[in-house]
C-alpha cells in the first residue's frame, strides 16, 4: 500500500535528517594566531588540517598580521570579553599574559579533559621556557626556533676555509681571510638581541640578568654589561670599524638574510626558521650550510633557547571551548602534524618523537631540510639548567629596543660600546622596576 | 567678525547633538579611559592597576631620551609643513595661470593623496635605500655620502622628505580651490592698473589666501604630529638610534609593542596638550590677521 | 591669463613639471615594482624599468587577496563615513557658526580636539566601546544608581549591549567622529555674508528653512570636495578594521594590502613578495584616484567661496 510504503520513507527520511542534525552542529572556537605572508598560509593549513580531520569542532583562525598585533588585539578583545580561547603569543609577549593569569595551563588543561600527552617528549630546551618554575607547562610549544650560522661554502673554500669556524676566534680569521679573497661583505650583520645578547649568553651560560634570568622573582636586574656578552659586542664594533662586517637592514635596503641568500655575503647568523625561505632564495646559486653558532674559545658551550612563539589559552571562555582547544593542541602534537609543519616552513619539531620519525624517514638528508637538525642539536646541546632555560623579564620588548638603540649608537661612534651597554642596562632596569610595581603583590607563577 | 545670528538656541542644540553623542561615544570615553591610565600602573590585561598620580609623567619629563622625541617631532612638524605648503603654494600659484595643459597637471597634482601611506613608505624605501635605491647611483659617486641606516640625520631627512610628500597634494588641492575663489574682476583690475603677475600674486592673491593658508597650517601641523606614525614605521623604526623616534611613534612603540599602557598614556596626554596648545596659539594670534570677506 | 609672458609661462610650466614628476616618482617605482617577477624586484641596484609582468601580477594579487570581498566592504566603508561626515559636519558648523550662544566655541573646540589624538593610541578602549556601544550609558546609570532604582521600581534589569564588531556600523562609526569636516564646513560658513542671513530673517525664515534652502545649495562644491577627501580617508582605513574585524567576510583593502606584506621582524622570517604587493598597491589605489580624478572639478571649484 502506498500509505506505510509513503510513511516508512517519511520516516526513513526523517531519521537521516534527524541524526544529521544531531551531529551537524560543531562547537565552534577563535584562535588569532600573528605569523603572517607565507608561515601565516602554513597556520591557516593547519587549522583546515584539523577541521578536516573531524567534525566535531571548528576552529576559526583569524591572522592578526604580526605578533605585536596578535597581543595587542587579543588584549583589546579580552577586556572586551571578546577574546578568542587560543592566541599565538611570542616570546617576549608573554610575561605579562604570565602575570595576569588570565590563561588556562596546557597541562591542566589536558589533564582536565583526559588527553594524553607526554610532556617528557618536548625537547627540554622548549619546554622550559614555557613552563612555570615547577616544571609546569603554561602554553602549547608550536613554532620554535634557534639561531644557527649560515654560510657560503665555497666563498669560505675559496678563502681557504674547509671547514666552518666553531669559535668566535676562527670567525674572526675567517672573516679577515675572506676580506683578504677579495670579498666585499663577509658577514651581514644587523644588531638584533635575540641573538647577539640572548643566544649568545644562553650559549656561553652566562646570565643576562639576576634570579635566573628573572625566573626566580619579579625583583630582577640586567647583568649583561658586565659578562663576557661586552666583549662579544666590542668585537662587533671592532669588525664594523675595520670592514669584517657590513650593516645590513631592510630600511636600508637588503636585510642581512637577503644580503646572504644573494650572495653578497659569506656569514649571516639568523634563526633556523629561515632556513626554508633561504633555500627558496638561493635557488641553487651557490652551495651553503648552517652550523651551530659560534663560542669563544674555551667556553663550555651550553645549549641556546628557543624563540618563536607558543599557543595560549585564554581564561573566560566555555567547557566547549576549551575542549575544542584541547583537541586541536593535541592534533598540532601528533607525529603527523609536525612532519607537515617541519615540511611547509623552516621551524623544528617540538617533540623528540617527531624529531626522531623525521630523522628515521630520512628527512634531514637532502635539501631543501638539511641542516635544520643542527638546531635541534644546539637546542638539546646541554640540558637546560638555571642560566639556560630562557627569560622571564617583564617589558621584555622595550628592554630588547633599549639594547638596539644603544648598540646603534655605540656602532655609530657616538659612545663606547661600554658606555652604550651601562646605558642600556640601566634604563632596562628601570623598565623591570616599573614592571614589578605593577604587579606588585603578584608572583611569578 | 559675524553679526547676523538666529535666535532659537534650541535648534542649535539639535543639530550639534548628534555629532557630539557619537564623539562621546567613540572619542572622549574611551580616550577618557585612556588617559586614566596615565595616573596608574596598569596591567595590560586589566586585574588590577595602581595609582601613582603624576608618577608617569615627573619619570617623562626628567627623561632626556623624551625631550630628545618632543624636539625631533617638532622638527619633523615645522619642517614638513613648510615644504609641503611651500611646494604646493608655488604650484597651485602657477597652476591657476590656466596655461595649456593645466587639466592634466591639475590631476597629476592631486591623485598622489588617494595613495595609502603603507604603499609610500615602501615606494620611499626604494627611493630612498642607499644601496640599492635611486640614492644607490649617488652613493657610487661619492661613496657614503648617504646613509640613512646609519646617519641619524639622513635619516630624519629621509622621514620629512616622505611625511612632505604626503602633504603636498593636499595642501595643493585647497590652495588652487583657494585660489580660484579669487574674483577675476579684482586680478583684471589690478593688470589695469600696471601690476605685472608677480606683483598680482604677491598684493592679491597671497592675502586673500590667508584663510586657506590659516586652514593648511593648522592641520598640516596636527596632522605631522599624529598621523606621522606610518611612515616612521615602515621606513625607519625609530632609529637609527632613535634618530627618528616621532612621539606619535614612541607612544606607539611602548604603549602597543611594549605594553606599557601607563607610560604610553601619559605620553598621549602630552602630545595632545602640545598641540591644542599651538592651536590654540594659532587660532588666537594668527587667525586675527586672516581675511575671510 | 591676462598678458602675454613668454618667459614665465615657460617657468611655470618648467615649476610645473618638476612638481609634477616629484610627486609622481614614488608611484611609478611602484608601477615597475608590480610590473616585475620577484627576482627582478629583488634585484641590487634597483631595475628601474617596468618589467613586462604587470597583468600577471595584479591577477595573482587580485585573487590572492580576495580583493572582491574586500573591496565590497571597503566601498561600503567608504561611503558610510562620506555620508555621515559630510550630514553630521555639516549640521554641527551650521550651529556653532550661526547662532550666538556661549557654548559655542567650547562645542567647537571640543569637536576640534578630537583631531589631536591618534587612533593608536587610544585604540584599546575603543575596541571595549565597539564592543559593546551603549557601555558608556550603561556604567553612567550604574555609577549614578539609576539602574539599582529601576531594578528596584519596576524590577526590570537595565542591561544595555549593542556589539558593533564585525559590522559595518563596527567600521564606519568610529570614523566619523572626528573634526575635519566640521572644521572645514566652519571655515566655508564664516565667510557666508551677513546679508544673506538677514535677507532670509526679513523673508521669515527660521534656522532650518535657511540651512535647507541656502546654505546647503552654496555648500554642493564644498560637500563634494568633503566626500572626496573623506572617501579616501575611508578607503585607506587600516588599525581599526584591523582591530574590529575578525571575520574574514568583513574585511577591508588596506588591512589586506597589508597582509601581502610581511613584517620580518615580528613574523618568522619570510620573503614579501613585492611584485604581487606592489600590484596589489596599484588595486588599492585605484579606486580613490579614480574617485578624486572625477570629482576634482566639483571641488576644486568648490572649497571656493564664489562670488555670491
Amino acid at each position: 500500500m502506498k500509505l506505510p510504503v509513503l510513511s516508512t520513507s517519511v520516516l526513513a527520511f526523517a531519521a537521516l535528517t534527524g541524526a544529521a542534525m544531531a551531529s551537524g552542529e560543531k562547537i565552534k572556537f577563535d584562535y588569532w594566531y600573528g605569523l603572517s605572508g607565507q608561515l601565516g598560509e602554513a597556520v591557516a593549513g593547519t587549522c583546515d588540517r584539523f577541521n578536516a580531520s573531524q567534525d566535531q569542532y571548528e576552529i576559526s583562525c583569524v591572522g592578526q598580521d604580526g605578533y605585536a598585533n596578535a597581543v595587542q588585539n587579543t588584549i583589546a578583545a579580552f577586556r572586551a570579553k571578546q577574546h578568542p580561547t587560543v592566541v599565538q603569543a611570542y616570546d617576549a609577549g608573554t610575561a605579562d599574559l604570565m602575570m595576569s593569569g588570565e590563561f588556562y595551563p596546557v597541562s591542566k588543561m589536558m589533564a582536565d579533559f583526559n588527553i594524553d600527552i607526554d610532556w617528557n617528549d618536548y625537547f627540554p630546551g622548549i619546554a622550559n621556557y614555557y613552563a612555570s618554575s615547577t616544571g609546569e607547562l603554561f602554553s602549547m610549544p608550536f613554532n620554535s626556533s634557534t639561531p644557527v650560522m649560515y654560510f657560503n661554502t665555497a666563498e669560505l673554500k675559496a678563502a681557504g676555509l674547509d671547514t666552518p669556524p666553531a669559535t668566535w676566534e676562527e670567525f674572526e680569521a675567517a672573516l679577515v681571510a675572506l676580506k683578504a679573497s677579495g670579498k666585499d661583505c663577509a658577514y651581514g650583520y644587523a644588531p638584533d638581541s635575540w641573538i647577539d645578547l640572548e643566544q649568545f649568553s644562553m650559549a656561553h651560560g652566562v646570565p643576562i640578568a639576576t634570579n635566573n634570568n628573572g625566573y626566580d622573582g619579579l625583583d630582577s636586574e640586567y647583568v649583561y654589561n658586565t659578562t663576557l656578552h661586552v666583549k662579544h659586542m666590542e668585537n662587533i664594533k671592532r669588525w664594523y670599524d675595520d670592514g669584517l662586517l657590513e650593516i645590513r637592514t631592510s630600511q636600508g635596503g637588503l636585510n642581512a638574510r637577503d644580503s646572504f641568500a644573494q650572495g653578497e655575503c659569506s656569514f649571516y647568523l639568523g634563526s633556523i626558521a629561515s632556513h626554508a625561505t633561504v633555500g627558496k632564495l638561493v635557488d641553487g646559486a651557490f652551495e651553503w650550510d648552517v652550523a651551530m653558532i659560534p663560542v669563544f674559545e674555551g667556553t663550555e658551550r651550553k645549549n641556546t633557547v628557543v624563540g618563536g612563539a607558543s599557543l595560549w589559552v585564554l581564561s573566560g571562555k566555555s567547557d566547549d571551548e576549551y575542549r575544542g582547544a584541547a583537541e586541536y593542541l593535541k592534533f598540532l602534537a601528533t607525529v603527523e602534524s609536525e612532519e607537515w609543519w617541519s615540511a611547509n616552513t623552516g621551524y623544528i619539531p617540538v617533540t623528540k618523537s617527531g624529531f626522531d620519525a623525521l630523522n628515521a624517514k630520512g628527512f634531514y638528508d637532502n635539501p631543501p631540510y638539511k641542516g635544520r637538525e643542527v638546531a635541534i642539536q644546539s637546542l638539546t646541546y646541554t640540558e637546560p639548567g638555571p642560566l639556560t632555560r630562557g627569560i622571564r623579564l617583564g617589558g621584555f620588548i622595550q628592554a630588547r629596543s633599549e639594547w638596539v638603540n644603544e648598540v646603534q649608537a655605540a656602532l655609530q661612534g657616538t659612545k663606547t660600546m661600554q658606555e652604550a651597554l651601562d646605558t642600556s642596562v640601566a634604563r632596562s632596569n628601570d623598565v623591570l622596576d616599573k614592571f614589578a610595581r605593577t604587579y606588585r603583590g603578584k608572583q611569578l607563577p | 567678525m559675524r553679526r547676523a545670528y538666529f535666535k532659537n538656541n534650541w535648534v542649535a542644540a539639535l543639530v550639534v547633538a548628534p555629532q557630539l553623542l557619537i564623539i562621546f561615544v567613540f572619542f572622549y570615553w574611551p580616550t577618557g579611559q585612556a588617559l586614566y591610565w596615565a595616573f596608574t600602573l596598569e596591567q595590560p590585561f586589566g586585574g588590577g592597576s595602581e595609582w601613582v598620580g603624576f608618577e608617569n609623567f615627573q619619570y617623562l619629563l626628567s627623561d632626556g631620551r623624551y625631550w630628545d622625541s618632543v624636539w625631533i617631532s617638532t622638527v619633523y612638524a615645522l619642517a614638513t609643513t613648510v615644504l609641503a605648503m611651500g611646494m604646493a603654494m608655488i604650484l597651485a600659484l602657477f597652476a591657476d595661470r590656466q596655461l595649456r595643459g593645466y587639466q592634466s597637471f591639475r590631476i597629476g597634482l592631486i591623485w598622489p593623496y588617494a595613495v595609502a601611506a603603507p604603499a609610500i613608505g615602501l615606494a620611499f624605501r626604494f627611493i630612498f635605500n642607499p644601496s640599492a635605491g635611486v640614492a644607490s647611483y649617488l652613493n657610487y659617486a661619492f661613496p657614503d655620502v648617504w646613509n640613512p641606516v646609519m646617519n641619524g640625520n639622513h635619516a630624519l631627512t629621509m622621514v620629512i622628505i616622505a611625511g612632505a610628500w604626503k602633504q603636498v597634494s593636499y595642501s595643493f588641492i585647497f590652495f588652487l580651490a583657494g585660489l580660484q575663489s579669487i574674483p577675476r574682476s579684482l586680478t583684471e583690475a589690478s593688470a589695469i592698473d600696471g601690476a605685472r603677475v608677480m606683483r598680482r600674486m604677491w598684493d592679491i592673491q597671497l592675502p586673500l589666501l590667508t584663510p586657506t593658508v590659516f586652514f593648511l597650517v593648522i592641520i598640516n601641523i596636527t596632522d605631522s604630529f599624529t598621523d606621522s606614525f606610518g611612515i616612521v614605521s615602515t621606513m625607519t623604526a625609530g632609529g637609527p638610534a632613535r634618530a627618528t623616534n616621532l612621539m606619535v611613534y614612541k607612544i606607539y612603540e611602548d604603549g602597543f609593542r611594549g605594553l606599557d599602557y601607563s607610560g604610553a598614556a601619559a605620553q598621549s596626554i602630552i602630545l595632545m596638550f602640545l598641540v591644542i596648545a599651538l592651536t590654540f596659539f594659532q587660532f588666537k594670534y594668527v587667525e586675527r590677521r586672516v581675511h575671510y570677506t | 591669463m591676462i598678458e602675454r609672458t613668454p618667459v614665465l609661462n615657460f617657468v611655470t610650466h618648467a615649476i610645473l613639471f618638476t612638481g609634477l614628476a616629484i610627486l609622481v616618482l614614488p608611484i611609478y617605482l611602484v608601477v615597475v615594482a608590480a610590473s616585475q617577477t620577484l627576482p627582478d624586484v629583488m634585484a641590487i641596484p634597483a631595475k628601474l624599468l617596468p618589467g613586462d609582468q604587470l597583468i600577471v601580477n595584479l591577477k595573482a594579487a587580485w585573487i590572492q587577496a580576495e580583493f572582491a570581498t574586500k573591496f565590497q566592504n571597503t566601498i561600503i566603508l567608504a561611503t558610510g563615513v562620506v555620508v555621515g561626515k559630510i550630514v553630521l559636519a555639516a549640521l554641527t558648523a551650521f550651529g556653532i557658526v550661526f547662532f550666538n550662544h556661549r557654548l559655542r566655541m567650547p562645542i567647537f573646540w571640543m569637536v576640534f580636539i578630537t583631531l589631536m589624538l591618534p587612533l593608536e593610541v587610544r585604540i584599546v578602549p575603543t575596541y571595549a566601546v565597539a564592543a559593546n556601544a551603549l557601555s558608556p550609558f550603561q556604567t553612567i546609570l550604574d555609577v549614578t544608581g539609576l539602574v539599582w532604582l529601576i531594578n528596584v521600581t519596576t524590577g526590570v534589569e537595565v542591561a544595555l549591549n549593542w556589539n558593533l564588531l564585525n559590522s559595518y556600523t563596527g567600521l564606519i562609526m568610529p570614523l566619523v567622529a572626528t573634526a575635519t569636516g566640521t572644521f572645514l564646513y566652519r571655515q566655508f560658513f564664516l565667510t557666508i555674508p551677513d546679508e544673506l542671513v538677514e535677507a532670509a530673517k526679513m523673508d521669515g525664515a527660521g534656522p532650518l528653512r535657511f540651512l535647507r534652502d541656502i546654505l546647503i545649495p552654496l555648500s554642493t562644491t564644498n560637500m563634494a570636495a568633503l566626500a572626496t577627501i573623506m572617501f579616501v580617508v575611508g578607503w585607506n582605513q587600516y588599525l581599526w578594521p584591523l582591530l574590529i574585524i575578525t571575520d574574514p567576510a568583513y574585511g577591508v583593502a588596506a588591512v589586506e594590502l597589508s597582509r601581502m606584506v610581511p613584517d620580518s621582524n615580528t613574523t618568522g622570517g619570510d620573503v614579501p613578495n613585492w611584485h604581487f604587493a606592489m600590484a596589489g598597491t596599484l588595486i588599492v589605489m585605484l579606486p580613490p584616484v579614480v574617485v578624486v580624478i572625477l570629482m576634482q572639478r566639483w571641488f576644486v571649484r568648490g572649497l571656493i567661496n564664489t562670488d555670491k
